[in-house]
This record gives C-alpha cells, sequence and structure tokens, in this order.
C-alpha cells in the first residue's frame, strides 16, 4: 500500500512525490467511484473493537438486516442502500476522522452513527461541518439534542435518553417504593459522568414521586472494574431496602454474578437501568429473579408479531438477540428509507431533514401507533421505556410496566427549563 | 570547535539550507491538494500534522536528551483544551487563544518538569505518566469544565484570521500545514543550537556535562517546556480539525501511539518520527477500513519492525546511507588525514 512507497525508499524527490502521488490516487478514486455509483452510500461510524464492541457490531448487524430488507422490496426509487462502516475504536478524534472519510472519500450521503456518547458528540461537530443526513443511534446523553446551542439542522437522534428513562425509571421505582415501604435506598454506579449523572436524574425523579425515599449511601467503583466485593459488603453493611445501580455491559455482569455469592437479593430490592439488554442478561449464569430493570430490549414487548419477526431476523445476521443499540439502529434506519421516499431519493441533508422533522412512523418498537420523531429538538418519542422483572429463563424480563409518554414529556419539558434548555 | 557553528558563532551554517528545505516542504504540502483535491488527503494530512507534531516534540526528549517520557500526550491534550474554552468563550481571536494555549500548556509543563527532571531513568518515565493520569483524571471530573467524558461540546468557533476563513477547508489545511512547518523547523533549529548540542551531552554523559559547568538540571526543564509547547501546537491542531478536545487526547494511550511513532520512524535522523507518524497514520487508515483487528495487523507490524529490524525505518536508510558513503570515506587520497570511523555503533542511538 502507500505506506510502503512512501516510507521505505530512498527520498529523492521524485520518488517522495511518485509514493504520495500514489496513496493521494488511492485514498482519492473511492471518492469518484461513489459519486458514480447507483446505490446510496451511507457511512457507520461505530465502535467495532475492544471492550464494548457488541454496541458496534449489533448496530452495524440491525443496519444490514434493515438496508436488506429495504433493498428487497425495490430500494430507494430503483437505488439501492450501501453501508459502510467504519470502527472508531471508541475514540472521538477517530470517530471524526472516520466520519470525514466516510462522507468525503466514501460518497457516503448520509450518517447512521453507531457513536457511544463522547464519539457521537464529535461526529455531531463533523455534521456541522459537512450538513448531510446523520442519525445518532446510540448516544443516550440527553445534552445531544436537548441542548439547543449544540443543534444541528442535519442531525437527529433515533435513540433513547438519559433524561426520558430517568422520569420512567423514578416513576416505576417510585410506586415499588410506595408498594412494599422501601425507604433506606442506596446506590452503586460506575464512577464517571455517565454514571454519576444517571444516578443522580433517577434519584431526583424517584424522590418527585415519593419524597420518603432516603439515600442512606452511594459507593462509586471503578469503570470496567472488575471486583466488586468492597461494594457489596458495604452494601451488606448498610443494609438498604433497595438499590439502584447504573452500571452497563460486562461490569453489571460481574457485579450479578458476585453479589449472587453474597446472595445480596435475598434481602435487597435491585433496580437497575441497564440489566435488560438481552446480552447482559443471557450472559449471567444464574439471573436472580425479581430484579427491577429498564427495558433496554424484549423480543415479546412491545406484543407485536413485527417486533417478534425483527428480532428472529436479527438473531440469523448476528447469532445473538438485539441489542438496545441494534432496535434503534433498525429504527433509524427506517426513518431514513421513509424520508429518502419522500424526498423523491433526494439526498440532499437540508431535503432529508425536512422530511424527517414530526415524522411518525409506525415501528415495531412503538408502545402506542407510532413512534416520533419531534420537530423541536430531533429527537424520537413513544418508544419503550417500560421496567419490568427478571424470570431466570428466556424471555428473561416479564410484566412490564409502561409510563404515560404525556407524563414524561411534561417533566422533561421542567427539566428542559431547569437546565436552561427552554 | 562545536560541531554546527559558524567561525563567528553567529549564525549557523545549516540554518539556509533548512529553511529552504522547511520552504521546499510547506510548498509541497501546499501543493498537494491542488494536484489531488481529494477532501481525505486534506484531513490525512491534517491528522498528520497534528500527531507529527506530537512525536516531533516527545523526540526532542527521547532521541535529544534521553528523557523517555510516558505522559507527553498531557501536554497535547492540554494545547488543545486551554485553545478550544478560549475559543468557546468568543472574546478571542484564534491567534490569541493559540498564544495562550502554547503558553498555558508551558507554564504548566514547567511546573511538572521542574518536579520531573530531577528523576533518572524509569524514575523520570513513571512520574510523566503519574502527572499525565492526573490532568486525565482533571479533565475527566471537572465536569462542569471540560465537559468530562464527554468531551468539550458545542464546537470550537473558527473566527476569520487576517482575512482568512478557517471554516473553509482549503484555507483550514493551509492554515494548519503553515504551522506545522514553522514548528518543525523551531525544533531543527533548537536540535542544531548550542543548546541542542549540549543536550546530546547530556544524553550521553549527564555527569561529564555537569563537570563541564552545564546547569542539567536548567537544561533539562528547558527541553521539557519547550517539548511542550510544541507538543500542544500538535492537540490545538487537531481541537481546530475536530472541533472538539476529548479526555482520549490525554490518556496513556496517546503517549504510548507517539512512542510507537518513535519507534517506527527512528530517532537518528531529525525526521525520522514523522516518517514512523505516516507509516502508523496510514496503517491505521486502510487497516481500519477492511478490518476491525487493526490491533493485530498493527502489533505485528511493530513486532516485525522492533525484532527483525530492531531500529526504526527511517534509521535503516540512514545507516545504509552512511555504510554506502563509509567506504568512499575510507579510501583516502596519499597524505590525507583518516576518516573518522561513521559507522552503527558511533551513531547507534542518536540523534544527527
Amino acid at each position: 500500500m502507500g505506506t510502503n512507497t512512501v516510507s521505505g525508499r530512498a527520498p529523492s524527490r521524485r520518488q517522495v512525490l511518485g509514493g504520495l502521488a500514489a496513496g493521494a490516487a488511492v485514498t482519492g478514486f473511492p471518492h469518484i467511484a461513489g459519486a458514480q455509483a447507483k446505490a446510496i452510500r451511507v457511512g457507520m461510524p461505530t465502535i467495532l473493537s475492544g471492550r464494548v464492541a457488541i454496541l458496534g457490531t449489533s448496530s452495524r448487524a440491525a443496519a444490514q438486516l434493515a438496508f436488506r430488507q429495504i433493498n428487497e422490496a425495490g430500494g430507494i426509487n430503483g437505488r439501492t442502500l450501501e453501508l459502510i462502516d467504519r470502527d472508531s475504536k471508541g475514540r472521538p478524534d477517530e470517530a471524526a476522522k472516520v466520519t470525514r472519510d466516510l462522507i468525503n472519500n466514501d460518497g457516503c450521503e448520509i450518517i447512521i452513527d453507531g457513536e457511544a456518547s463522547s464519539g457521537a458528540f464529535a461526529v455531531h461537530e463533523v455534521i456541522r461541518d459537512l450538513p448531510v443526513l446523520c442519525l445518532h443511534t446510540c448516544s443516550e446523553t440527553s445534552s445531544l439534542s436537548a441542548d439547543p446551542k449544540l443543534h444541528v439542522k442535519t442531525a437527529f437522534r433515533c435513540a433513547r435518553q438519559g433524561i426520558h428513562d430517568a422520569v420512567a425509571g423514578g416513576t416505576y421505582a417510585a410506586r415499588i417504593a410506595k408498594q412494599k415501604g422501601l425507604k433506606r435506598w442506596m446506590t452503586c454506579s460506575p464512577d464517571y459522568a455517565y454514571g454519576r449523572d444517571n444516578t443522580a436524574e433517577f434519584l431526583e425523579f424517584a424522590k418527585v414521586f415519593e419524597p420518603s425515599i432516603e439515600t442512606v449511601d452511594q459507593v462509586w467503583p471503578k469503570l470496567f472494574a472488575p471486583d466488586y466485593t468492597e461494594s457489596i459488603t458495604k452494601i451488606l453493611q448498610t443494609k438498604p431496602q433497595a438499590v439502584y445501580s447504573a452500571l452497563w455491559g460486562g461490569d453489571l455482569v460481574a457485579f450479578i454474578e458476585q453479589s449472587n455469592l453474597y446472595r445480596l437479593f435475598n434481602s435487597i430490592t435491585m433496580f437497575s437501568g441497564g440489566l435488560g439488554d438481552p446480552p447482559v442478561l443471557t450472559a449471567i449464569k444464574q439471573l436472580p429473579p425479581g430484579l427491577n430493570t429498564a427495558y433496554r430490549y424484549n423480543r415479546n414487548y412491545p406484543a407485536k408479531p413485527a417486533n417478534a419477526a425483527f428480532a428472529d431476523a436479527f438473531a440469523k445476521i448476528a447469532g445473538h438477540e438485539p441489542t438496545n443499540w441494534a432496535w434503534q439502529t433498525y429504527l433509524a434506519c427506517q426513518f431514513m428509507a421513509e424520508a429518502l421516499k419522500r424526498t423523491g431519493g433526494r439526498t440532499e441533508g437540508t431535503a432529508l431533514a425536512g422530511a424527517l422533522k414530526g415524522m411518525t412512523l409506525p415501528a415495531p418498537f412503538a408502545v402506542g401507533d407510532a413512534i416520533t420523531m419531534r420537530d423541536t429538538d430531533h429527537t424520537i418519542i413513544g418508544y419503550p421505556v417500560a421496567w419490568g422483572r427478571t424470570v431466570p429463563k428466556a424471555p428473561f424480563v416479564e410484566d412490564f410496566s409502561d409510563v404515560d409518554w404525556s407524563k414524561i414529556v411534561e417533566l422533561e419539558a421542567q427539566w428542559k427549563k431547569s437546565k436552561g434548555y427552554a | 570547535m562545536r560541531p554546527g557553528l559558524s567561525p563567528a558563532g553567529l549564525r549557523r551554517p545549516g540554518l539556509a539550507r533548512d529553511v529552504a528545505i522547511a520552504l521546499t516542504g510547506l510548498a509541497l504540502l501546499l501543493a498537494l491538494p491542488m494536484a489531488f483535491p481529494a477532501p481525505a488527503l486534506r484531513d490525512f494530512l491534517i491528522y498528520f500534522f497534528a500527531y507529527g507534531l506530537l512525536a516531533m516534540s516527545l523526540n526532542l526528549l527521547v532521541g535529544l536528551t534521553g528523557l523517555v517520557s510516558f505522559g507527553h500526550a498531557a501536554y497535547f491534550a492540554t494545547g488543545a483544551y486551554v485553545f478550544g474554552l478560549l475559543m468557546q468563550t468568543g472574546r478571542v481571536s484564534i491567534p490569541v487563544g493559540v498564544l495562550a494555549a502554547v503558553g498555558g500548556t508551558a507554564l504548566v509543563a514547567l511546573v511538572i518538569g521542574a518536579i520531573c527532571v530531577r528523576l533518572k531513568e524509569i524514575y523520570f518515565s513513571f512520574i510523566t505518566l503519574a502527572f499525565q493520569m492526573f490532568i486525565h483524571s482533571v479533565i475527566v471530573t471537572w465536569v462542569s469544565l471540560t465537559g468530562g467524558d464527554q468531551g468539550l461540546r458545542g464546537g470550537i468557533p473558527r473566527p476569520p484570521v487576517l482575512g482568512l476563513d478557517l471554516n473553509d477547508a482549503r484555507t483550514l489545511y493551509g492554515a494548519c500545514a503553515v504551522v506545522f512547518v514553522l514548528c518543525i523547523l523551531a525544533m531543527r533549529q533548537v536540535s542544531q543550537s548550542p543548546f541542542g548540542y549540549t543536550l546530546r551531552m547530556i544524553r550521553d554523559n549527564p555527569a561529564r556535562a555537569n563537570f563541564l559547568g552545564v546547569d542539567v538540571t536548567a537544561m533539562k526543564l528547558g527541553i521539557f517546556v519547550f517539548a511542550a509547547a510544541m507538543a500542544s501546537v500538535g492537540g490545538l491542531i487537531l481541537a481546530l480539525f475536530v472541533s472538539g478536545a476529548y479526555p482520549e487526547f490525554a490518556f496513556w494511550t496517546t503517549s504510548g501511539e507517539a512512542i510507537f511513532m518513535i519507534m517506527l520512524g527512528g530517532i537518528k535522523i531529525f525526521l525520522g518520527p514523522l516518517v514512523g507518524t505516516l507509516l502508523l497514520q496510514t496503517l491505521n487508515h486502510f487497516v481500519t477500513i477492511y478490518t476491525e483487528h487493526h490491533g493485530l495487523v498493527l502489533g505485528t507490524v511493530i513486532l516485525v519492525i522492533v525484532l527483525g529490524l530492531r531500529r526504526g525505518l527511517a534509521d535503516v536508510l540512514f545507516d545504509w546511507l552512511q555504510a554506502r558513503r563509509a567506504p568512499r570515506a575510507a579510501g583516502p587520497a596519499p597524505g590525507s588525514l583518516e576518516a573518522e570511523p561513521i559507522g552503527d555503533g558511533a551513531l547507534k542511538g542518536r540523534t544527527v
């Protein structure tokens, strides 16, 4: 490749120029090819390696599934959709680089952003510079779409967000607290911004709905910590009635497994924001029954044939049940395809953005009839924010209890005012 | 007579040649996007400028002075954050932001360096790593100022500079290229100055340098601060380009990458780390396109170079050129002085 040409030979001027020319040609030609191609190229920067690679691999599988279905149904005005994914390695600067590459070099006309939060903010700024349509499908940080200072005309979020989950979680927790008389609460969340913010918002809304809730202690294990013994013994010593945790992924699996050894859940009611993801549920060898968890994905909820069909089709491609990121990415692809249909196949960012604003889509994951892409802040509402209880065997979570979206929207508006966003 | 100084001692003879090479390099960099207008090439080169400055500035410590810093990315990140935060206030121009970022980073490096340079070898390396992780922790935990682990959000404004609109990608590229070449030239000047040769002496025999009256600590501190300032320029180029700053800039892996770049390129030739940067960035760019197992590919390449060549690629080239010249120099005319032996042993591990 260009590398050897440039750096491995004698540095005569002619050879250096030749090497650089070759390198430039390699990076330049795909751009021309992309511009002439019939397919609509859609770029996907995401995390495909490292500890959270499942975020990217499950998002990619969902996009592949959606594209295959759209193309088999005739594509967009005779044009097929082509997915080009790129690994950002979880680095925001790399996410910005590969997004620019996807647009400038590979000729991508739309970006499905499968980055975690910090990477999503980096991609967001690239879209400000290169205004193609962008759908963020993994970032749950509310400010990405709630903060008007960050608003980008062609960027949308097709993912759950922290404030919606906080209201739903607080409402559910308050109800259970009232029923069971849970007053003494503890938290055990990862020690970084997301863990602390998520926990604070959950407690804030839980106390709004049930003022008798008292936080008796909080423990903050390190992110990606392998051993939670210290946190578990602290919980056992403090003897709270309930524990909330914002742990997620492998950290949550380790925490649950280690808590089982101490029979922690025999005497404590557990609430978790991240347990509901099928890969997490299946990774736990002995899933205790009765743990309360937020919906991340479940093939039986919402109970619709289209939802089960999605789960089956996804499992054929990915080899496992869909993740939270998977359904969000699949939904983003459906929004994108509908926008392309409404613009007659035009891919200009402003045209697609105009079509997406306020779009209502009858999706397999809609709690009611449809999920809406809200026009004011370019984010989805009407998706599942339910909480349920674990059971040891598939489908692992049952008794989903949803929260009225009008209540969520009302409290979200108050939260926006308090943050200076509205 | 000390090498590199003119008899008058006022100006080193190689300066004009270096300036000419720098101008040629700059002209080439500015011409490249005209010849190959694909935006991806410009983007790639801006990344090369940013990480190239990080690697080159680190080599002032590693190759020139013998100080193996594991925490150099701290200054890369400091430059990016100071610049980004100042620009986000909307009250400063880009030149003022750049000067403040470089000055601020130099000040931070002065404080940290005053502690670090008193230690030697592995102790120096580990304390630089400790300070880097301290700065990383500050960035991650001071959420109200830095945005924490989400990074500096909201974009970095690019107000016009001397009538130049840096929101235009070609103008931004041109500005970055000029800054990059100026920094490389400044580092070359330092490297070839009496100060630079004093640093080589400290690297080779600090006790002897001290015996000759050199204030070793002050000299080390001087280059530590200068290298940090140069790294900060790399950081602010990247911040300007990606319109943000992120804690990953200050993480130890970024310092590790800079060390890889130096290892891949070599330390015998002044521009060796840039060869390593180009190699690593190119590999990263293409390998990432084709596989997510890039760590495996990059690790294999590094293993081959480290175990197979046992030196950087530019070093291989340099040694080969030296070996070719040696026989010519070794065949003296009758009555001439015997040529000074220049070989692998004489120059091993030294920046020239």
